[in-house]
């Protein structure tokens, strides 16, 4: 096939690079898991603590929140590899991969995991303390598993959107996925082959994911609904 | 104040108007194709409905980064030259647009079917019903996941940097390469944090005004 200025499309070179891309392939997943399963943590923990309105605590939490879910993930990349060696903390770029993941889809959760533990309606906790449960097993018996399934649609979107934007660490040159097709394409000049397989293998990923996450939603419905 | 600040602020500043325009631009055209194509998505016809489907799927289900850089370099192999702008813009459009098709999808599916079909009832025609009975209540319900969009596009207008646009990021990051030649420290601290807290300024009224959208829904 030929476009264009004579470009032909040519997709064997593909597989002369399968090692390398194969390479960035598990290097996006690696800073993808570690970082979902990070905001999944930091999400529920802090979103139980702020849903029990611990004063000062609370309030901590809302400014982590505010100031990650308000401010480009870019820019705090950025901010985590070229701005804090300045004071001091030198990170490689897998660690800013995965820490950046971490915290901002942290703070989303946070977010959501908050929500869902407020959506519970109150007369379960009445009826609990009620039948002489204390604040704290109310929340652990009763308003979590609620909570945590209300949570889970608008969590897991957070978690796919952590995996998709693993790919911006391109910008601090760590050689994920992103980063090895960039470089590929620098070495072979295939940009039209090289950017298709890219874009194929992240949406056949994230259509994956969003088929395991409707599994998992399915599996976890409360029954007769809430 | 110390001499490098003046000459590094005015020229972020001539980035944060690149970055001003690119946001309103891709908000607007994100809003527009997406209104129609969510509009789209409520139609009774199977065909139609598919077709938008796949548009939504793939620039919902790819990385923003990967959008832009398709659009940037694979576009002039097929004849269509682009400058970074443009191709910013049309990247950041694609994936806002898709987002905001879902947005007014659901929110024309959040009125209860009995509210149309009364409608049908008395006598109102498709447009009638719509406009008369399912747009303004769909409008209310648009309006908090409609604003929490214009953040998100926003903010995903600094990942045009990566492609080289000279907009309030790569404007940063370069006077921050610029000290670091000249000698001296890079005093990349106060300059990336004066982006951030930009951003956060525009931003958080704005997430602000939205969950307050959400509270009187309720």
């Amino acid at each position: 096939m030929v476009l264009a200025d004579g470009y032909h499309f040519e997709l064997g070179f593909l597989f002369d690079h399968l090692g390398e891309i194969g390479a960035g392939l598990l290097r996006t997943l690696e800073i993808s898991v570690i970082g979902m399963a990070g905001a999944l943590v930091v999400g529920v923990a802090l979103g139980a603590l702020a849903a029990l309105n611990v004063p000062v605590v609370r309030q901590l939490i809302a400014v982590y929140v505010e100031v990650f879910r308000n401010t480009p993930l870019l820019v705090q990349i950025f901010f985590l590899f070229f701005a804090l060696p300045e004071i001091g903390f030198q990170l490689d770029g897998f660690t800013v991969g995965w820490l950046s993941l971490l915290l901002w889809g942290g703070a989303y959760n946070v977010e959501n995991f908050r929500a869902g533990f407020e959506a519970v309606e109150g007369g379960y906790v009445e009826a609990c303390r009620a039948l002489g449960f204390a604040r704290v097993a109310a929340f652990r018996e009763v308003v979590f598993p609620l909570g945590t399934r209300i949570a889970l649609p608008s969590v897991i979107n957070i978690l796919i959107s952590v995996f998709k934007n693993s790919s911006f660490m391109v910008a601090i040159s760590f050689p994920e996925l992103t980063e090895t097709a960039v470089n590929i394409v620098a070495v072979t000049f295939r940009v039209f082959e090289m950017f298709l397989a890219l874009g194929v293998v992240y949406l056949g990923l994230v259509w994956l994911l969003s088929l395991g996450a409707q599994v998992v939603e399915r599996r976890l419905a409360i029954p007769g609904g809430h | 104040m110390p001499p490098w600040v003046g000459p590094v602020a005015s020229y972020v500043a001539s980035g944060l108007r690149t970055t001003a325009l690119l946001a309103l631009v891709s908000v607007v055209a994100s809003v527009v194709v997406g209104v129609v194509l969510g509009t789209l998505l409520t139609l009774p016809s199977r065909v139609v409905r598919a077709v938008v489907r796949v548009y939504v799927e793939v620039w919902r289900g790819l990385p923003i980064i990967v959008i832009l850089f398709f659009i940037f370099f694979v576009l002039p192999i097929i004849g269509i030259r682009v400058d970074t702008f443009t191709a910013a813009a049309v990247g950041l459009t694609l994936w806002g647009s898709a987002n905001m098709a879902e947005v007014v999808r659901g929110a024309v599916q959040s009125v209860p079917r009995g509210q149309g079909e009364a409608a049908a009832a008395l006598g109102f025609s498709w447009p009638g019903r719509m406009r008369h009975v399912i747009l303004p209540q769909a409008t209310r319900r648009v309006l908090p996941p409609l604003i929490g969009l214009v953040v998100n596009l926003t903010q995903q207008t600094s990942l045009a940097a990566v492609i080289g646009l000279l907009d309030v990021l790569e404007a940063s990051q370069r006077s921050i390469e610029r000290l670091t030649l000249s000698g001296g420290s890079t005093h990349a601290v106060p300059i990336l944090g004066a982006v951030l807290g930009v951003f956060f300024v525009v931003c958080l009224p704005l997430t602000m005004l939205s969950r307050w959208f959400e509270r009187r829904l309720r």
